[in-house]
């Protein structure tokens, strides 16, 4: 479900990619040290965002360092932080209940990949939950009210995306700071919100397939997993409308180094991937190009 | 107070023009528009008392340099709602909403039976608050249609259609049409995915 959001490269200046890139890295690291080798591949952009959401708006000081994907050249990344390690934290606990959820939906055939994964996991998630005790129970509470409304199959976008938006928002409630508090939660709440909304176009066809629980199947018109054009437009003003929330939060609060990045992904980015995803654009894409690259290489083989 | 200049984020020496742009942008950025029923409303009007004192301090700073000109007033002001409504219980909702406090509000238009236009438009507001924004606009699309003429519901549905502050350069996008500039994401975003696509065995950097 995690990973659809990143910056519109396009935006950014050679400074700012580099800076974003210093922050994934620095993530990546702060993984690997806190949870091992395993946890670094829960790493994807939403939890970077996460990470530069809580991050203090000042410069970070940056090392180069080597690591499985850059072994050689090695890349420039952001020393571990309270706010790296917070969102390091986060991502283990979120991971971890993704990967369970996974594996109650799969039967044990297609689920061996999660319970695989759950395996070299478990030892994180148990020292990520030691360190937030809280936020893990929360997360547990939210999935199984998003687990009971799968089975009534709950009709509205709405409640059907509360309990995956209220954990999301959930991430920023150890912050101290009152003001803040509250305006990150506004964010990610509507972010949750998002996210979960464009996982269900982006899965409409394959869950009209298998039969899986999808809100959108029960609140639009549907035909062969597709949404009709008057629905479709419905569902991207909806998408829209969470956007304009999270924009309109974001503005409350200053970011310092981050805002062209942040400003690049609420203003600009979000749109463009949601679109991207109801067009049917995002995935099949990435589909041919790795289908493509798999022809090509098998090519070269023979 | 913080210095002036540093809230309207422009350097001391700019001209007056310059200030005037910087101001109407934040203004902009922070008007009770963008911030209509919306529960960090309370944050915005502070920021917009806060760039308004900027304004007229830097103003009333040059006047006092240059010796002419009559004070004026700021641009924009904040609005407040002077609706009401006439059913006690309805009321008692509107002031809860008022308040912040979503769940009694919602207890209260539950033990209501007769779900009229104001009804949906109050039940609109809670879901609204919430962050439900596919129901608040299905309860206010009822209240409109059951009411057409009422102001009051007509502005709470036209507020989707405010698309809130964007920078200049950004105005144009939309999730139902804008520029699909995703192509060179979605690979990287894949291998990256563990748990869209079972990418656990792909390096995780795209970098």
């Amino acid at each position: 479900m995690f990973g659809y959001v990143l910056p519109s490269q396009s935006r950014l200046g050679e400074c700012e990619r580099e800076r974003f890139r210093a922050v994934y890295c620095g993530l990546c690291h702060t993984l690997r040290e806190r949870y091992g080798f395993a946890a670094s591949l829960l790493l994807n952009y939403d939890f970077t965002l996460l990470a530069i959401l809580l991050s203090s708006g000042d410069e970070e000081p940056c090392t180069v360092r080597r690591c499985a994907v850059h072994p050689c050249r090695g890349c420039r990344a952001q020393k571990s932080t309270p706010a790296l390690e917070a969102a390091a934290d986060r991502t283990v606990i979120l991971s971890w209940w993704q990967l369970r959820d996974h594996i109650a939906d799969h039967g044990f055939w297609s689920g061996l990949k999660y319970r695989f994964a759950s395996l070299f996991l478990r030892g994180a998630y148990r020292r990520a939950g030691e360190r937030l005790p809280r936020f893990d129970a929360a997360v547990r509470l939210h999935l199984q009210a998003l687990a009971a409304l799968e089975d009534a199959r709950c009709a509205s976008i709405d409640m059907a995306a509360e309990p995956f938006a209220a954990l999301m928002a959930d991430a920023a409630a150890d912050l101290t700071d009152e003001k803040r508090r509250r305006i990150l939660g506004q964010l990610l709440y509507q972010l949750g919100r998002w996210i979960y909304l464009v996982d269900a176009a982006d899965d409409l066809k394959k869950d009209t397939e298998s039969g899986n629980y999808n809100p959108l199947l029960y609140r639009y018109h549907t035909e062969n997993g597709v949404l009709g054009d008057a629905d479709r437009l419905a569902l991207a003003e909806t998408l829209d409308a969470s956007i304009a929330r999270m924009a309109s939060a974001y503005a409350l609060y200053d970011y310092g180094v981050w805002t062209p990045i942040l400003d690049s992904i609420f203003y600009e980015s979000l749109y463009g991937i949601g679109k991207a995803v109801l067009d049917g654009t995002y995935c099949r894409r990435t589909r041919t190009r790795y289908g493509e690259r798999k022809k090509k290489s098998n090519e070269e083989a023979l | 107070m913080n210095d002036p200049y540093k809230v309207l984020n422009v350097s001391p020496s700019a001209s007056d023009e310059e200030v005037k742009k910087a101001y109407r942008d934040l203004a902009r950025k922070y008007h009770p528009d963008n911030y209509h029923d919306n529960p960090l409303a309370d944050l915005a009007q502070e920021k917009m008392k806060e760039i308004n004192e900027a304004y007229e301090q830097i103003q009333k700073q040059r006047r006092a340099g240059s010796g002419y000109g009559a004070p004026r007033q700021s641009y924009y002001g904040t609005t407040s709602n002077g609706y009401s409504s006439a059913d006690p219980t309805m009321q008692q909702i509107r002031l809860a909403i008022a308040r912040g406090d979503i769940s009694q509000a919602e207890r209260l238009l539950n033990s209501v039976s007769d779900h009229n236009a104001e009804w949906n438009f109050l039940m609109g507001n809670v879901c609204y608050r919430r962050g439900w924004l596919d129901e608040a606009k299905r309860y206010f699309e009822t209240a409109c249609r059951m009411d057409p003429e009422n102001p009051e519901y007509r502005q709470a549905l036209a507020a989707f259609n405010n698309r809130g502050y964007r920078p200049q350069g950004y105005q144009t996008v939309s999730t139902s049409c804008g520029n699909d500039a995703c192509s060179n994401w979605c690979l990287a975003a894949l291998c990256c995915n563990l748990l869209g696509g079972g990418g656990y065995f792909c390096l995780p950097c795209m970098f």
